[in-house]
């Protein structure tokens, strides 16, 4: 009875229940004595930013947390018809965004609003989304879990659906320390897989470390990145986790307006979250609606291809950027270093049999 | 009277303490809410019915010429559908009050902090899964006045952040010379009211033909929040 998540006291008191809690901090459940959770350390590879808040600090990494959330993942049951998994538009193969598509299938024959993100490196991660509606990453599933162009469910069917399930009540003892199933846990556990996937091991970071060097082609084009991309797309991350306008025109048939759906404010018109450009060569289409096909296209955009007549443009880009071709096809080269063979083969990260 | 026993944290002697029952009574006017079926109208002749009322009420703390003293983790879903909610209890030590004070909404810091339970769920349908946060009120109905499909009303009032929040803090005192006293083995009683038809008119005027439907944060619901915080008074204190 000694864990240190939360002791509760009750206490019946002239017909009246009372609560004291004592000492620690609290899970409203009591903890039975064979909890006994495998605790995990959240790695931040040497000289990376600390991330601006520790997700685990109130949702301790565990092994059973982690291959909870793994299993929850990879369930068609998260979604109404059992088609859509998170897994269904966040393939591993393409450091988990969906591989090819400018938007992703989901429930009743729809397509999503937006692109699909890749998913890494979320712990750097403050605001989810392109608009950065999200503020946490232990909601964001609420969000495709609830659309109805994505998986459509509802949380207590969901809740429901896992409770009659044969492995999931011994999952959630054995991650939280009793079988009972809640949103809280489920999303917890979800932010545990979510939060534990990581990149930090292409060959540009081999190069950083040491342990491998660019060709000639890669370190011109890793000079142009840093003159011309690195204000934004910021190193190690690749990007610096703000939101910016980098002159896309407005779709006239999506009508997306980025992230002054989420603020109101006029001065947020067009403005979306910087992507990391990690494993890039695996996430295209790319852009928040998938527009732009290819790299040398993306360069292109920022060559020639920059709307400088938009009011919410970001300055850094008012006069275009001006990279001659063979910068161009250098960058390109360097771009490709992103790739992390590590994350997308990561066995722990595969779907549970 | 059953003994008392603490946990394995070195407290000492325990002090005395009472408990507090806050009650809610939701009211148009003098005229009780049945959901679905009354009729009322607002100050501009404006009918309408309601099909859901929820509202949360947080960050409790009763209060005399001392001090304050707060509500832990003090998080309540007030819930027309739910006869259960409109109550509650929870214990302090022994001491008078004069006032109490209350938020309306959840506040900001909860809104951030990731997965909650309790009345804070999501399963309770008051938090946006696209912008994250909570709706702090929520009213539906059906109203004539409504160019809506189904003459449809909706006010989801929410935003907690900066020009957008619409969290309200309300103090209220007691009646003069009444004082609310926390006593060992006793539940003496706040009993409140709140009259939903501050929503339409209090400092400002929101017109069902005008305004059927409010669901993102901005200007509107600031408006409408700052009508519904003037909703709630004191109907009476009870020292059992
Ligand atoms: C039908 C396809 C689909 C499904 C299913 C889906 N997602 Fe996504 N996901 C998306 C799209 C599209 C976005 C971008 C949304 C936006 O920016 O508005 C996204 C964004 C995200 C993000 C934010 C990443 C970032 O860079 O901001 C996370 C985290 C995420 N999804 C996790 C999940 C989880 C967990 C599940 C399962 C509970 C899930 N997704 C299910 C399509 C999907
Ligand atoms: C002023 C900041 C800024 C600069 C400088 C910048 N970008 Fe971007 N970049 C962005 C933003 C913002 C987006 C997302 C835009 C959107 O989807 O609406 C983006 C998107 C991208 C994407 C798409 C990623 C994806 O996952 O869809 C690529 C690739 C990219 N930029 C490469 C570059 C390269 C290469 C350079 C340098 C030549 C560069 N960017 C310079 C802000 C910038």
């Amino acid at each position: 009875m000694k864990t240190k998540i939360l002791i509760l006291t009750i206490v019946i008191f002239g017909g009246i229940t009372i609560l004291f809690d004592a000492c620690k901090k609290s899970d409203e459940h009591a903890i039975s004595s064979g909890y006994h959770p495998t605790y995990l350390t959240f790695k931040i590879p040497a000289g990376w930013p600390t991330p601006p808040i520790d997700i685990f600090k109130n949702n301790p990494l565990t092994e059973e947390g982690f291959q909870l959330g793994k299993k929850l993942f990879y369930d068609g049951r998260l979604s109404k018809d059992g088609n859509f998994p998170c897994a269904s538009c966040h393939q591993q193969f393409a450091a988990f965004s969906t591989y090819d598509h400018q938007f992703s299938h989901g429930f009743n024959n729809s397509f999503t609003f937006r692109n699909a993100p890749p998913l890494f490196n979320l712990a750097w991660m403050k605001e989810m989304h392109w608009d950065g509606g999200i503020n946490h990453i232990e909601v964001q599933p609420l969000a495709p879990i609830t659309d109805i162009t994505e998986m459509a469910e509802n949380i207590e069917n969901l809740l429901k659906k896992l409770s009659i399930d044969t492995a999931y009540p011994r999952m959630f003892a054995a991650a939280f320390g009793d079988t009972t199933i809640n949103s809280q846990r489920m999303l917890k556990a979800l932010s545990q897989f979510m939060g534990s996937i990581q990149s930090f091991n292409s060959k540009y970071d081999q190069v950083k470390r040491g342990e491998a060097s660019f060709t000639l082609a890669e370190q011109n084009g890793y000079t142009t990145f840093k003159a011309k991309c690195n204000s934004c797309h910021t190193e190690p991350l690749f990007t610096d986790n703000s939101f910016r306008n980098n002159g896309l025109s407005l779709d006239p048939f999506l009508k997306d307006i980025g992230r002054m759906r989420i603020t109101g404010k006029p001065s947020d018109s067009l403005v979306f979250k910087v992507p990391s450009l990690r494993n890039i060569q695996y996430t295209g289409p790319f852009m928040h609606d998938g527009r732009i096909f290819s790299l040398l296209q993306i360069v292109t955009h920022y060559q020639t291809g920059i709307d400088i007549t938009q009011p919410t443009l970001d300055p850094l880009l008012k006069n275009r950027l001006s990279i001659t071709n063979q910068e161009k096809v250098d960058l390109v080269e360097f771009l490709q270093t992103l790739t992390d063979d590590t994350l997308l083969h990561d066995k722990r990260l595969v779907e549970p049999k | 009277m059953s003994g008392l026993f603490l946990s394995n944290c070195n407290k000492t002697t325990t002090p005395k303490t009472g408990t507090i029952k806050i009650s809610f009574r939701n009211l148009v006017g003098t005229q009780p809410i049945l959901l679905d079926s009354s009729i009322f109208s607002n100050k501009f002749g404006e009918k309408y019915s309601i099909t859901q009322l929820k509202y949360y009420i947080s960050n409790i703390c009763l209060i005399n010429d001392k001090g304050k003293v707060t509500e832990k983790e003090s998080y309540h879903l007030i819930n027309q559908s739910l006869p259960a909610s409109l109550s509650f209890t929870f214990t302090v030590e022994e001491n008078s009050f004069s006032s109490i004070q209350f938020l309306i909404g959840v506040d900001s810091l909860r809104n951030v902090s990731g997965a909650q339970s309790g009345a804070l769920d999501p399963l309770n349908d008051m938090f946006w899964t696209w912008n994250s946060g909570y709706v702090m009120a929520k009213m539906e109905g059906v109203s004539p006045q409504s160019n809506q499909v189904g003459s449809k009303i909706a006010y989801h009032i929410g935003g907690f952040t900066g020009v957008n929040s619409v969290l309200k803090t309300v103090q209220l005192d007691f009646p003069i010379g009444k004082k609310l006293l926390v006593e060992q083995g006793k539940v003496n009683e706040i009993n409140l009211e709140a009259d939903l038809n501050l929503w339409w008119q209090h400092t400002n005027n929101i017109k069902i033909t005008e305004l059927p439907v409010c669901t993102t944060p901005g200007e509107m619901a600031k408006k409408i929040a700052e009508n519904y915080s003037a909703m709630f008074s004191i109907k009476e204190i009870v020292n059992n």
